[in-house]
């Protein structure tokens, strides 16, 4: 328990600017009876729909489906321990899933998103999903020339960034949610028209090392940055990175390419380092080759989860490109003659134990205000994004050109 | 008087099978395949008229010249090293009486097997900045090692993983050397040097230069290695292009980078255009000792320290990744199912077959015809080869989706890309092979009364069985390790070796990516085998 404690302490230091749910065990405890009563059965599955029979919209009702306990929805490890009973619709009050359906699923997370998948076709017997996956990007494309050819392969479009979502949506390939659906998702977090919603969050983060550092370290402004000295040369980052990408657009749009290209060019001679990707700059933070680093939430939270005692934490910039918070999120194509499975399908992805399993699984932000986020960090609420629609993150030419005017390529 | 007459006739009908209906017929056979491959490489066209009046002005900005620059660099270094690894080794395992010679001649070709992206990855996690080497240097007081980043680091792990390429061409020719004319240069006084420079050099030139075009085009449409070493070439250039949905100044940049591969294979025709080296008579075939005497010791060190720092290394990492994922790691399971494999296998056998089918009458031609057509038709696919698979994927699913729709994303179309990358390193081996057939022979076999077709089947097809043989195995050892292509056109729910590797990885999980990758090496180490095992049969 001290252990855990600590963890929550660690990632959670207190500050105005940063608050996190630091939950006591006790809290915990409760809230774990809490969601015994919600899911009706603990470990042993008892839970043949307490409330499954009469819930939902009852359309394509059938027999109630086995749902299994919540902890089958939850990760394992000390990050997940003491957390609160999610709240929001469960599966059990939605509509069972029946027949097939074509999934284009972006790489990276969303191959830990798809596991929750896979729960769904152990869940509903009569429910296949024939899904593929390559990079969200390569996928939003080849969504576009397939609507445009008129031959769609695939029903639903899960991307794990919002550019390639609003680029989706920019070519006119969707078809809108119903305002049902999507409506447990704050607005910030949906496609103009509905076009898409999001389903787990992704925040830009700065994981900094706990033995070199300490948060009041971090100014609250990225912008600040090159001018603090003990993150001059000390950093890392990953500039080939979508999410890192997507950071810079959010700076560009913010502040303008110029103060942007200003920006990168000091970082890169303040000695910045490269890496291939996010994970092994939070890794070497933890290593403590690094003082700090911009990186997706997620990594640190890993590492944290895999290496309890890790000196890692997180810090937060605020109302910045450095706070901007991202989504994963899907999308319905144009042109599928799925539609109702489609779009209970995304319900389900909505529902309080897919976004427990999301937050808990690859620690990403949930999208419903009833979970609580991963690892004691504060809310998006909390976070303070800057106020930006993610559609148009999806505009990338110019920012790989200043990347490039900067030397710091993409 | 009637032996005469006969030789007569059959150099009659040999003479006049250039011009007859079935090489006329043949020739033009080989030139449909080909086109029919490059083809839809057309397709970026379409994609490069979208941009319009900007097209001009993209193509020759600053920064395209650079990186164009960048690359021929690279090419030019990488194909360099390649030779200068390759041909010693080469000369080495064949000639030279190496304790041990049989391994050490696998040990060298095996770095083939490991996909250089794999290789680079294990570079980076032992000789980069706090990588393994710096961990055991630092104790010792060494602070800084040389950034294995840029482009001289790129330059060596791609010559490390390629060199192959020089090491087999090169070891057929020696094979199929008359030693007889090296011992007739010593003989007449000429040292060991000399012979070598201008003996033995003219005829393995031929072979040299085959494995140099494909280690320069593969360098060329090298994605991952590049990317991983941090060194932005073309590939990379076009790849970020891609993902930032400018596809259309991607296709623009892939007919660039096609354009220097025309430049690259126009070389390549100059110097390797002296077939004549690559006749041999069936006398005393490769059997030429190098007598090292104690040399050989030190000099087996070379293919170990190859062998080392190219097969053992990775192993060694991957290891290492696989015994780190202990628990802890909360990620779920993202399970691998054998199936994968058999996938992986199932196609390459697939693309293996059909790149033979359509590589046999395009290498037999281009040997034996000295017309126009035949040599276009033995050229162009190399395009194919030099596509990049991203630039591939992109131009096949514009074609069939714009022309075949039934055909997008179905298993015939992996298969078809694969063979339009792939299928050039057949014809090289078949083109080779039926160089090296004696002409007396079939002349012989026409003589005796054979007809044509009798002639082909018990003469010419037994000689060029093994040039064959390695032709597919290439084919299918490249295909198991080709990811961009496979990972945008592969039918729903079809996951390969690589594939599961490539989505383990992106998801941070390196250690559920050993077992796959080990498999991925043991398969392709055992069609390197194949290749080999041509080799003691024209031995």
């Amino acid at each position: 328990m001290t252990d855990t404690n600590d963890t929550s302490d660690r990632i959670g230091s207190s500050s105005s600017r940063r608050r996190f749910l630091a939950l006591g065990g006790a809290t915990a405890a409760t809230a774990l009876a809490g969601c015994n009563s919600l899911f009706g059965g603990g470990d042993g599955d008892g839970s043949d729909g307490g409330g499954g029979g009469d819930g939902g919209s009852g359309t394509s009702q059938g027999a109630p489906a086995e749902i299994p306990s919540l902890s089958a929805f939850r990760g394992s490890g000390t990050l997940v321990e003491d957390r609160p009973a999610p709240d929001g619709t469960s599966i059990q009050d939605l509509p069972n899933l029946s027949g097939s359906m074509n999934l284009y699923i972006g790489g990276g997370e969303g191959g830990i998103y798809f596991q929750f998948v896979e729960m769904l076709q152990e869940i509903y017997p009569d429910f296949q999903v024939f899904a593929s996956s390559a990079s969200s990007s390569s996928l939003a494309q080849t969504v576009v020339q397939e609507v445009e050819a008129g031959s769609p392969q695939a029903d639903v479009f899960w991307s794990i960034d919002a550019s390639s979502l609003g680029y989706v949506a920019d070519n006119e390939a969707y078809e809108p949610l119903p305002e049902d659906v999507v409506e447990p998702v704050p607005s910030g977090f949906r496609g103009a028209d509905n076009a898409w919603v999001g389903v787990a969050g992704r925040a830009r983060s700065i994981p900094y090392n706990t033995n070199e550092l300490s948060e009041s370290d971090i100014p609250n402004k990225v912008a600040e940055f090159p001018n603090t000295d003990v993150l001059a040369g000390t950093m890392g980052w990953a500039p080939t990175y979508g999410a890192f990408k997507s950071f810079v657009t959010a700076m560009r749009l913010l502040r303008g390419p110029e103060a942007t290209r200003e920006w990168l060019v000091s970082m890169r001679e303040a000695g910045t380092e490269r890496y291939p990707n996010e994970f092994v700059v939070s890794n070497q933070v933890a290593d403590g080759a690094l003082n700090a680093g911009f990186a997706n939430h997620y990594y640190a939270l890993r590492v944290k989860n895999q290496r309890p005692n890790a000196p890692i934490d997180l810090a937060f910039t605020e109302g910045d490109a450095g706070a901007l918070v991202n989504v994963a999120g899907a999308l319905r194509i144009q042109g599928t003659e799925k539609d109702d499975l489609v779009n209970n399908f995304i319900r389900h992805l909505l529902s309080a134990e897919a976004q427990e399993f999301f937050t808990t699984v690859s620690f990403a932000y949930p999208m419903i205000p009833g979970v609580a986020p991963p690892g004691g960090l504060p809310t998006t609420d909390q976070l303070n994004p800057p106020d930006i629609d993610l559609a148009e993150l999806s505009d990338l030419e110019p920012t790989l050109e200043l990347m490039r005017e900067a030397n710091v390529l993409g | 008087m009637k032996v005469r007459e006969r030789v007569a006739t059959a150099r009659a009908r040999a003479f006049e099978d250039e011009e007859s209906a079935i090489g006329r017929g043949l020739t033009l056979l080989a030139a449909a395949v080909a086109a029919a491959l490059v083809a839809p490489l057309g397709w970026l066209l379409v994609d490069v008229f979208a941009l319009g009046s900007r097209a001009f002005s993209l193509t020759v900005a600053p920064q395209t010249l650079q990186v164009l620059v960048r690359s021929v660099a690279l090419v030019g270094a990488v194909t360099a090293g390649s030779v200068l690894v390759g041909v010693p080794l080469a000369v080495l395992t064949v000639q030279g009486d190496l304790p041990l010679k049989r391994f050490w001649t696998v040990v060298a070709a095996l770095p083939l097997a490991i996909p250089s992206y794999l290789g680079a990855f294990a570079a980076v996690s032992a000789f980069g900045p706090r990588g393994a080497l710096a961990d055991v240097l630092s104790p010792l007081g060494i602070q800084q090692i040389p950034t294995i980043y840029g482009f001289v680091g790129a330059a060596l792990v791609l010559t490390l993983y390629t060199y192959p390429y020089v090491f087999l061409t090169t070891r057929a020719s020696l094979l199929s050397l008359d030693a007889s004319l090296v011992e007739a240069a010593r003989t007449l006084n000429a040292s060991r040097w000399a012979a070598f420079r201008r003996v033995t050099l003219p005829q393995i030139l031929p072979g040299i230069t085959a494995g140099a075009l494909l280690v320069a085009l593969y360098t060329l449409s090298d994605f991952g290695t590049p990317n991983i070493m941090r060194v932005e070439v073309f590939t990379q250039f076009i790849y970020a292009r891609y993902n930032a949905f400018m596809r259309e100044y991607a296709a623009l940049l892939s007919l660039e980078l096609f354009a220097v591969t025309a430049v690259v294979l126009a070389l390549e025709s100059r110097i390797g255009a002296d077939d004549s080296g690559a006749y041999g008579s069936s006398g005393n075939r490769g059997a030429f000792d190098l007598d090292l005497g104690l040399w050989r010791y030190p000099a087996a060190l070379l293919p170990a320290l190859v062998g080392l720092v190219a097969i053992l290394l990775p192993i060694a990492i991957f290891g290492m990744w696989f015994l780190r994922s202990g628990p802890g790691y909360a990620t779920g399971s993202m399970a691998f199912s054998w199936s994968y494999g058999l996938n992986s296998v199932w196609v390459a056998l697939l693309a293996a077959g059909a790149s033979v089918l359509v590589a046999v009458p395009i290498g037999l031609r281009s040997a034996t015809s000295d017309s126009w057509a035949a040599s276009l038709a033995d050229r162009a696919p190399y395009v194919g080869y030099a596509a990049p698979g991203i630039v591939l994927a992109i131009a096949l699913v514009s074609f069939s989706l714009d022309v075949l729709p039934w055909f997008y994303k179905t298993l015939p179309l992996l298969v078809f890309a694969y063979v339009v990358r792939f299928m050039p390193q057949a014809i090289g081996s078949i083109r080779t092979s039926r160089l090296q057939v004696d002409t007396g022979l079939v002349e012989a076999a026409r003589t005796l009364g054979r007809s044509r077709a009798s002639t082909f089947r018990s003469v010419t097809l037994p000689l060029v069985l093994p040039g064959i043989a390695t032709g597919a195995a290439l084919v299918f050892l490249t295909t198991m390790k080709e990811l961009p292509a496979t990972l945008i056109l592969r039918p729903l729910r079809f996951d390969t070796l690589v594939t599961y590797i490539w989505r383990v990885q992106e998801a941070g999980l390196y250690g559920a990516a050993a077992v796959p990758a080990l498999a991925l090496v043991v398969v392709s180490g055992l069609s390197m085998a194949v290749i080999l095992a041509q080799e003691q049969r024209t031995d």
